[in-house]
């Protein structure tokens, strides 16, 4: 129960502290493939642009038949809903992401805006040029903002980070192992929040609350044991609809989540030390090696026991749409149920919806899986 | 049923026959002998002679995205294959609507239905398999996975160009230094000996096709408009996709151009009356039967020019291919930032004295139609009449006739 309250009192901390900035300059940002480390070492604060799914939709800015989370973006952009930003950097993430930054800077211009360019394959070659495209980055923000970004700014952000990266995977490995002490739904607005908030602030409560989390001896659950992935979640709406019926995401691979970096070196090169674990990164489905992809997937499901997948994608989300019969065979081959989702940004569940997790768990229970 | 089946059975069996298209060369000559229209003409031999060698599987057959340069399978010895290409054809044929319903219980019906047609046509094993798979990773977010999981189908290799969004000597390192990869590895993986001086003669013959191409749209800037937009849409942008760096693409650019120099020399224009000039933006319009292009004509409003057919890329270098195909493909208009498109469109006004735009929304199409309101407003902001035309290049299914005319009627009406 204690801990529970210390959980809640974590995330109402950190929600303040994201509002606050620590004072510094709050810099926007779209794609877990930005290495907030640059940002960081500029002095800047990085805000992961995730709007509320409530926020209003740009529709009569965009396609109907664009992705919904692009939509609200820009919604909530133009109705204002930024305006503390002092700067955006979109990724060159998907043609979604990339309408976006031209909408963005047509109809709402920012003081800053930064398209950073990342490469869709993991070669020495995309490598290297990754690394030019950072310098191009840091040499703007420097610019800009009238700062410095040395070296040793960038080790010592990395370092941070790098504490970020390692108390978030002890937090997640706590999933899975029984009774799980946080649930994954706790586990994605946590993650959610830090992205967002000063990093020195979000460590010790990341801290904290392992420390405190370790503590406890892992419980007996007889949930279905579930692997979440796909693409940006509206919230854990979803995840919490999960646990409601029955069921557990003991991992996940989603944006935002745990899709992010393992490890980065600090180097007399941290550019490329950035550029290379950056590309290295868990894949998002718009990397062009779905292989590399389904098999860390497939590792995580050996590794969490996972008995089924859940496949959630949003609407004109072409990344992981043209994906999703990839990895369905990927996974059949395997043996492993699959529960294939496409929706809106909006942040509630559907009937619909929930009828098929209903159906999908019951359909684990009679299969024994 | 019996007979249905034995039916479909002989049609799959005359689709795959190269002996099919090498018989149907002499009877369409013969069928179309009173048609004037030569270019055309030739673009249905070239369509026969890529069908022939792609079933007949003399030389290794290359399945390639339309993005990506046709140079590169030319220059290599390869047989192009476009399925994209290929789909719109078969919609131009009044088939793709089979091939999409099997498609759609497998892939999202919200993704490009053209992708649909083709998986369909894959999943009927109508298509000839390849032995590489080449793509480029702009414009189209989607063409890549397609193309991906389309290798893990046919269990072949599949190499893709990373296109950057920006250009600079970075980024034209970077492409170029990956399309000496792919040459390297595309032989390797094919067990052939790259001959550069065969890449070298591709580029020329690119480039003799160019300098017809860049002399075609001099010419349609010509009142009245000498060439119709919906074949510029059709057959004029698949060559332009599919043929460049083969003898083909010289000779059908050489022929249009020499056509549209005597209409020009002549003062004909495509309709018979011509009020108003447009320019149809996105590269392609619905190919099934559709009455967009005859209620233009009812209305005395032709389609000058469309996008697709800006001549955007430098003159290529023979003698250093990999660098003159990364130039082509990073000076892109659709790549990159929407200020360089909108640019081209600004040009592409003014050049051919424009009185209004269509942007014609492919449904599943983002990374055109996602720009369509912005491009919208910088035209409005210039007082020029646009709309947007939603639809769908390949799906009948996803036409809706009446709000197409309505559309229409209401720019004929701002265009006064």
């Amino acid at each position: 129960m204690q801990d529970r309250l210390t959980f809640k009192e974590i995330l109402q901390d950190l929600a303040k502290a994201q509002a606050s900035g620590e004072g510094k300059p709050l810099v926007g940002w779209t794609c877990t493939y930005l290495p907030v480390e640059i940002l960081e070492a500029a002095g800047l604060q990085p805000y992961r642009i995730l709007p509320e799914p409530s926020s209003e939709k740009a529709d009569g800015y965009l396609d109907p038949n664009m992705c919904p989370l692009v939509k609200t973006n820009l919604g909530k952009a133009i109705t204002g809903g930024y305006s503390f930003l002092s700067g955006i950097i979109i990724l060159n993430t998907c043609d979604g992401m990339r309408r976006l930054y031209d909408a963005w800077r047509f109809y709402c211009p920012s003081p800053f805006s930064f398209l950073l360019d990342v490469p869709k394959t993991v070669t020495s070659l995309s490598v290297s040029y990754f690394k030019e495209r950072l310098k191009e980055l840091a040499t703007q923000v420097e610019k800009h903002f009238k700062v410095e970004i040395t070296t040793d700014s960038l080790n010592q952000a990395i370092e941070e980070a790098n504490l970020t990266r390692s108390l978030s995977r002890r937090l997640i490995s706590l999933q899975g192992r029984g009774a799980p002490p946080v649930k994954h739904s706790e586990l994605l607005d946590l993650l959610s929040l830090g992205s967002r908030t000063p990093r020195s602030v979000f460590n010790k409560a990341l801290e904290k609350m392992v420390r405190v989390l370790e503590g406890e001896p892992a419980g007996v659950s007889n949930a279905y044991r579930l692997l979440l992935t796909g693409s940006s979640l509206d919230g854990s709406a979803l995840v919490r609809l999960i646990e409601e019926l029955g069921g557990e995401v003991t991992i996940s691979d989603i944006c935002p989540g745990t899709r992010f970096v393992d490890y980065v070196e600090p180097s007399a090169d941290p550019l490329f030390s950035l550029s290379h674990a950056y590309l290295h990164k868990t894949a998002c489905a718009r990397m062009f090696d779905s292989e590399s992809r389904i098999s860390a997937l497939k590792e995580s499901l050996l590794k969490s026991k996972a008995q089924g997948v859940v496949y959630f994608s949003l609407k004109f989300c072409d990344p992981f749409l043209y994906e999703a019969p990839f990895l369905e065979e990927a996974l059949r081959e395997l043996d492993i149920p699959v529960l294939f989702l496409e929706g809106e940004y909006t942040g509630r569940v559907g009937g619909g919806v929930r009828t098929r997790v209903q159906a999908f768990l019951e359909m684990l229970e009679k299969n024994g899986k | 049923m019996e007979n249905e089946r034995a039916r479909e059975k002989l049609i799959k069996w005359a689709v795959k026959s190269p002996l099919t298209y090498r018989l149907l060369r002499p009877v369409l000559d013969l069928l179309t002998r009173k048609n004037d229209n030569e270019p055309f003409k030739i673009w249905v031999r070239f369509l026969l002679d890529a069908m022939n060698n792609s079933y007949a599987r003399k030389q290794p057959v290359v399945w390639m995205s339309a993005f990506t340069p046709s140079e590169i399978a030319y220059g290599m010895g390869y047989v192009p294959f476009m399925p994209e290409i290929i789909a719109s054809v078969v919609t131009y044929l009044g088939k793709s609507k089979g091939p999409i319903a099997l498609a759609n219980a497998y892939a999202s019906s919200d993704l490009c239905s053209f992708h649909r047609c083709a998986l369909g046509l894959v999943m009927e094993d109508y298509l000839p398999k390849p032995d590489l798979i080449i793509s480029s990773s702009y414009l189209c977010e989607g063409a890549n996975k397609f193309f991906h999981y389309l290798a893990s189908y046919y269990r072949c290799p599949h190499l893709m160009v990373d296109a950057p969004y920006r250009g600079g000597s970075a980024a034209k390192k970077y492409v170029a230094d990956q399309l000496k990869e792919l040459v390297d590895k595309s032989s390797r993986l094919l067990g052939l000996v790259p001959d550069m001086s065969v890449m070298s003669q591709a580029l020329e013959l690119s480039n003799k096709a160019r300098a017809y191409i860049a002399e075609i749209n001099r010419l349609r800037r010509s009142r009245p408009s000498p060439f119709p937009g919906s074949e510029g849409l059709s057959y004029l942008a698949g060559m332009v996709f599919y043929s460049l760096g083969s003898k083909w693409g010289v000779d059908f650019f050489k022929t249009l151009h020499l056509s549209l120099e005597q209409k020009v020399a002549k003062g004909e224009g495509y309709l018979p009356e011509e009020k108003y000039r447009l320019l149809w933006l996105h590269h392609i319009r619905p190919y099934y039967k559709n009455e967009i292009f005859k209620i233009l004509e009812e209305k005395k409003a032709a389609v000058s020019f469309e996008e697709t057919n800006y001549l955007y890329w430098p003159a290529l270098e023979p003698s250093k291919p990999y660098e003159s195909l990364a130039d082509k493909i990073i000076s892109n208009i659709w790549a990159g930032s929407l200020e360089r498109r909108v640019h081209a469109i600004e040009e592409m006004v003014e050049e051919y004295d424009i009185d209004g735009v269509i942007h014609f929304s492919h449904w599943g199409c983002r990374q055109s139609c996602g720009g369509a309101a912005v491009v919208g407003d910088v035209l409005k902001q210039k007082g020029l009449p646009y709309i947007v035309l939603p639809g769908d290049g390949a799906d009948p299914d996803n036409f809706s006739p009446g709000q197409t005319r309505t559309r229409l009627e209401a720019l004929i009406e701002m265009l006064g």
